[in-house]
């Protein structure tokens, strides 16, 4: 049967979901304050956190992978600390949500960066002359201006977390229930003759998830731009 | 004027563009496409050179995991030799009559030993009395992929020789390829792992424990073959491999001869 799937492909799905979901929804914060911070505020050193942010994009994953394992592992500088406070990422599921996260922080930035440019600053500065603190500014207006880009940065780094392999692999390996995703069981697959059916299934799982998340985006956009008025 | 010097570049460039064209089909005569194994880069990479002394050939080397080159020549890459890390993957390809007929060779073995940190303070022990879970502390046992990377395949095939899979299993934390396995122990973040023996040997951060006895696995052996259609260089450069020479390489970098 093709979609048959046995208890540890079952797991892989399940897993590949809640990574990416806790990725997304973890970084969203950071992505949303990185992407306020490279479009409206002027720093020293505003080149090089956009270049940091990027960096993962143009890296290869697995030296992303591997500089994960040299900082975040239990022996690593982060990692170690980290580990005296309970909170290991080496070799658990955390692990693949902070790999997965990283991959695809750039994609998140990058789109909700584009819909804070696009706020007309008229409307926030309007805000602020009827009396609104900066930060009310920004949840009054700011935020439900960008929602639309902040839902489509957020599901574009759902469906990067879904895919992600090479950083993964390299960082926290594939242990099954706790980093064997969907992306490192297709692999697995790949590697021995006639398995390309099972892999095809896996595939189209990806797929269907991906495309799923994709609608999502869309009508919640939709709906988003509508109730603030058409953007 | 900007018409006809316009035309004048691109006669230019259309004539260069001609003449590095034809150079490229005269040096297609005596180049060699070699798609290896990666575990054999550093093998290669030396036996390269001394062939190209001893022969007018170039040699174009390509490594990858033996199931991606095995892909790739089955849909129509052109690799004229083909030395794969284990023989299904060759039995695939011969299978398809994508092979020249009798140039198929067992060219290496290679050993399968259990490594960990050189710093870690395990010291070697014959592999049918160690305790591994008990060593493991809690941290992992580094492994490629235990049903599709052959280093994997034959480690997970030695602890249930052993007994001692179901126990172990749930302890094993899996890599795409053998060296990310290494690279786990080396780092320190795994206490044990299972690689090549010339991985180990490659490696200076970690020591081997033990090594696996070689009726706890199948045969760990390299084939070589020559890819169809048969070229004359391509059968000089897949005689090399099996000649002296090239054998002290291969030994020098840990692996063993097939047929000796």
């Amino acid at each position: 049967m093709l979609f048959d799937f046995s208890p540890t492909e079952w797991q892989a799905i399940g897993l590949s979901i809640k990574v990416s979901l806790v990725a997304t929804l973890c970084s969203l914060p950071f992505g949303i304050l990185v992407a306020y911070a490279l479009a409206r505020w002027h720093f020293f050193g505003k080149q090089v956190l956009n270049g940091l942010v990027h960096l993962p994009l143009v890296l290869p994953p697995v030296v992303t992978g591997y500089l994960l394992l040299v900082v975040f592992g239990t022996r690593g500088p982060i990692g170690g600390v980290l580990q005296d406070w309970g909170l290991v990422f080496a070799f658990r599921w955390t692990g693949a949500v902070l790999a997965a996260a990283i991959m695809a922080f750039p994609l998140m930035v990058r789109a909700i960066r584009l819909s804070i440019d696009a706020v007309d600053p008229k409307l926030e500065q309007a805000a602020s002359t009827l009396g609104a603190s900066r930060f009310w500014v920004f949840i009054t207006i700011t935020l439900p201006l960008t929602l639309p880009g902040i839902l489509a940065g957020g599901v574009l780094a759902f469906a990067k977390a879904l895919g992600e392999f090479g950083a993964t692999i390299t960082f926290v390996s594939a242990i099954p229930g706790q980093t064997q995703t969907v992306p490192s069981a297709i692999y697995a697959l790949l590697q021995v003759p006639g398995q390309e059916t099972a892999a095809l299934r896996l595939v189209l799982v990806s797929v269907v998830l991906a495309m799923g998340a994709l609608l999502l985006s869309e009508v919640l956009a939709r709906r988003a731009s509508n109730r603030t008025g058409g953007a | 004027m900007l018409k006809r010097l316009f035309r004048f570049i691109i006669q230019r460039s259309a004539a260069a563009v001609f003449i590095v064209l034809a150079s490229l089909g005269t040096a297609q005569a005596d180049t060699i496409t070699v798609f290896a194994a990666a575990s054999l880069k550093a093998a290669l990479d030396d036996i390269a050179v001394q062939f190209e002394q001893s022969f007018d050939h170039k040699l174009h080397l390509s490594f990858a995991g033996s199931s991606a080159l095995a892909r790739q020549i089955e849909r129509g890459a052109p690799a004229d030799v083909f030395i794969s890390a284990n023989t299904n993957w060759m039995d695939l390809l011969e299978a398809q009559g994508l092979l020249v007929p009798d140039t198929r060779v067992a060219l290496l073995t290679n050993e399968l030993v259990l490594i960990t940190p050189a710093d870690s303070g395990i010291t070697p022990w014959p592999i049918d009395e160690i305790d591994i879970v008990t060593l493991l502390e809690g941290s992992p046992l580094a492994m490629a992929f235990v049903d599709a990377v052959p280093a994997g395949i034959y480690g997970k095939a030695a602890f249930v020789f052993f007994g001692v899979w179901d126990e172990l299993s749930q302890h094993v934390a899996q890599t795409d390829n053998v060296r990310g396995a290494l690279a786990l122990v080396a780092r320190g973040e795994a206490r044990l792992g299972v690689v090549y023996a010339t991985d180990a040997r490659a490696e200076p951060r970690v020591s081997v424990v033990a090594t696996f006895p070689k009726t706890s696995h199948a045969p760990i052996v390299y084939p070589a073959a020559v890819v169809a259609p048969a070229t004359k260089a391509a059968q000089e450069f897949a005689n090399y491999l099996m000649s002296p020479e090239a054998r002290l390489i291969f030994n020098h970098h840990g692996f063993g001869s097939a047929n000796p």
